[in-house]
């Protein structure tokens, strides 16, 4: 079965988030030509949540390693869809495109993200355990913990 | 021959290439029997040394079977069996003749490069790459041997190859971030690290009389090996207990290790704290080339008037060192790529009499051909690897 | 200050004299005409220093200089590599080469390294090893 690729991992996900996290509490209400509106607030807001919930988030670039990294992923698909439906629940919809389609688009661009992402949180492990398990003619568990010491003290001048 | 070369950022293959020939008339030919990965090697696999091409021949630990001489090598001949040293060193140089091996003066072809970089030229190096010379690596079936009457060390009794192996890098490495601790017996030492040069550092102040050896790591499987077989007599498990610095000063009675091995580098794990978070994010965008989290802690724990000698490779710049801490505790920073030739035989002689048995670190030992699932196993500590040993 | 090159070599000044004037040492990267060679004593144990300043003046100014750092011809960086190889074949009795520069040393090679693995025949034979 064709599995998606999922080039996107933890770390990198964490950098788009910090990434984004700056540029919509900063550039971007003035890029999109929001600034003084509702949607600007509601945009920063939402950038400094993303922001505030991945340092917290236990993946590589997490600050307090407290939130899973599936869970991260879950309030990122959250997030993203509350943003989009904002402008809809306030009515500022009316008001003029403007009001609405950066909250829909930063919507898609996030769900687009997720979908690039490798949620198993393992980095850019691409290894085979399994194989280097039967091929290892050595047992890393015996020269760990059942092996006397290997050094002698207070030998050397 | 079959070789494992740089095939891109996280990526080696195993390919066939040419065998290699004397080009000058100080070179031999030695046909490996084992080799290793080294903690270094991970540096050039994770993309953060510069220089390194495609079809680059990796691995500056092996040894093996000598099987051609050029004419000007008088000492060794075809069968015999050689360690050889990582830093490649004419013998004949100002720096040579001081026992400063790692920087001869004439190995490195690329000097230019290198003086780029580091202002200096340092000692050429097997699989290093084009910034110490472009030298074809160890992890082959051959190698071609520079200035062979110089650097192999020959092995004339039944040791098996894991127990002299690392007589070529982590073995003497180890010992040499321990020399630089001026140990005279009944000190405490902190080692930063507890991978296989970790260990050997360990073992090493153990061997010199420390009194007390504290082994740093993250990985707690890493730091039972410490105690277990390298005789550490405490550890500090970080993931655990964030405030290293702090843990040091409790085991000591606030006095502080009298000397610090940073035998971590600069891939160090993130530390924590407000500071260390700016490095992960500096880090992540490549704004910051070496990690300053163990170098820094190092600096900050060792006692006032101390050492801190440091084995872990860095390669580039780092930010916020802390220049107060080392100045106004007077302490040494001593560091440097070992000078391994100086150290080959006395340490040969501590194996044949026992005193230490360096195969302890062996975890896996595998065909070369496994070299690229072996890195990521090595790489993300997986499977309770320390020490990969590959034979062709 | 782009005009000189020098290098220390482990062997004393008389020595280095008669070696510099020998046509199996004597660099050939280094335009003797147009080259003021001075041989001095360096301090303590640590040799002799071997001075070399190139007549300014090759024509092209600035640009010209620019052009001939690219191709790799420029006179300094020649004279740069005499000196080391020089000093390697004097101290050590080989020119160090390795699979990434098999001509030993070569500024100009620096950028147009070829991988770090053995050489194929017919490689060696333009390697002249």
């Amino acid at each position: 079965m064709p599995v998606r690729p999922r080039p996107v991992d933890a770390t990198l996900h964490g950098m788009t988030d910090y990434a984004a996290g700056a540029t919509l509490l900063t550039l971007f209400p003035r890029l999109a030509n929001l600034e003084g509106t509702e949607s600007a607030r509601q945009i920063r807001i939402a950038g400094a949540i993303h922001a505030g919930y991945s340092t917290m988030t236990d993946y590589p670039l997490g600050v307090v390693k407290l939130i899973p990294f599936k869970v991260h992923l879950a309030l990122d698909a959250v997030g993203a869809l509350a943003l989009a439906a904002t402008p809809f629940v306030t009515g500022q919809w009316k008001q003029g495109t403007r009001h609405w389609l950066p909250h829909a688009a930063l919507c898609v661009f996030e769900l687009a993200a997720l979908a690039m992402t490798d949620p198993s949180g393992e980095g850019d492990f691409h290894g085979d355990i399994e194989a280097i398990r039967d091929a290892n003619r050595e047992d890393p568990h015996r020269k760990i913990y059942d092996g006397a010491p290997a050094v002698t003290p207070a030998v050397a001048a | 021959m079959r070789a494992n070369v740089w095939s891109g950022r996280n990526t080696v293959q195993v390919e066939n290439v040419p065998d290699p020939q004397i080009l000058n008339e100080r070179d031999a030919i030695v046909r490996i029997t084992a080799t290793a990965i080294c903690g270094s090697d991970l540096h050039l696999y994770d993309g953060y040394i510069p220089t390194v091409k495609r079809g680059d021949i990796l691995g500056h630990e092996f040894m093996g079977e000598v099987v051609e001489t050029g004419k000007g090598v008088s000492n060794l001949k075809t069968g015999d069996r050689v360690v050889v040293p990582f830093p490649i060193a004419c013998g004949d140089c100002w720096a040579c003749r001081h026992e400063l091996y790692s920087v001869c003066e004439n190995s490195n072809p690329n000097y230019g490069i290198a003086e780029k970089f580091f202002g200096h030229s340092t000692a050429g190096m097997f699989g290093y790459a084009h910034i110490t010379g472009g030298y074809a690596g160890g992890q082959a079936e051959y190698a071609r041997v520079p200035y062979a009457d110089v650097g192999p060390l020959k092995i004339e009794d039944d040791l098996t190859d894991e127990q002299v192996l690392f007589l070529s890098d982590i073995f003497p490495t180890g010992y040499f971030g321990a020399d630089l601790c001026d140990i005279r017996g009944g000190e405490v030492i902190a080692v930063f690290g507890a991978g296989p040069v970790g260990q050997f550092a360990i073992a090493s102040a153990v061997m010199m009389g420390a009194e007390r050896v504290i082994a740093i790591d993250q990985y707690d499987y890493r730091l039972q090996m410490a105690v277990n077989r390298a005789r550490a007599t405490d550890v500090i498990n970080f993931s655990e207990e964030p405030d290293i610095v702090e843990q040091l000063k409790e085991l000591t009675a606030g006095r502080g290790p009298d000397a610090v091995i940073d035998a971590v580098g600069m891939e160090a794990a993130h530390g924590h704290g407000a500071l260390h978070a700016l490095d992960r994010a500096k880090q992540a965008t490549r704004a910051e080339s070496d990690r300053p989290h163990a170098l820094r802690d190092a600096i900050l724990a060792c006692r006032p008037g101390g050492i801190v000698s440091v084995i872990g490779v860095y390669g580039g710049l780092m930010d916020k060192f802390p220049s107060g801490a080392f100045m106004n505790k007077g302490l040494q920073l001593r560091a440097g790529q070992c000078h391994v030739h100086k150290y080959l035989k006395p340490l040969y002689e501590h194996v044949k009499q026992g005193h230490i048995d360096p195969s302890f670190v062996v975890t896996h030992r595998l065909e070369l051909d496994k070299a690229p699932d072996a890195y990521e196993i090595f790489k993300h500590k997986k499977d309770d690897c320390v020490k990969v040993v590959l034979t062709p | 200050m782009g005009s000189r090159a020098s290098i220390t070599v482990l062997r004393s000044r008389e020595e280095l004299e008669r070696l510099w004037r020998d046509a199996r040492y004597r660099p050939e990267q280094i335009d003797h005409a147009r080259a003021r060679v001075r041989f001095v004593e360096a301090p303590g144990d640590r040799g002799t220093e071997i001075h070399v300043e190139l007549e300014p003046g090759v024509s092209g100014g600035v640009l010209g200089e620019a052009v001939r750092k690219l191709r790799g011809t420029e006179p300094l960086a020649k004279a740069k590599d005499g000196l080391h190889r020089f000093k390697q074949q004097v101290e050590t009795g080989v020119i160090a080469r390795s699979d990434g520069a098999p001509e030993g040393q070569q500024l100009r090679r620096q950028l147009r390294q070829r991988p770090a693995q053995p050489l194929e025949h017919d490689e060696l034979q333009r390697a002249g090893a």
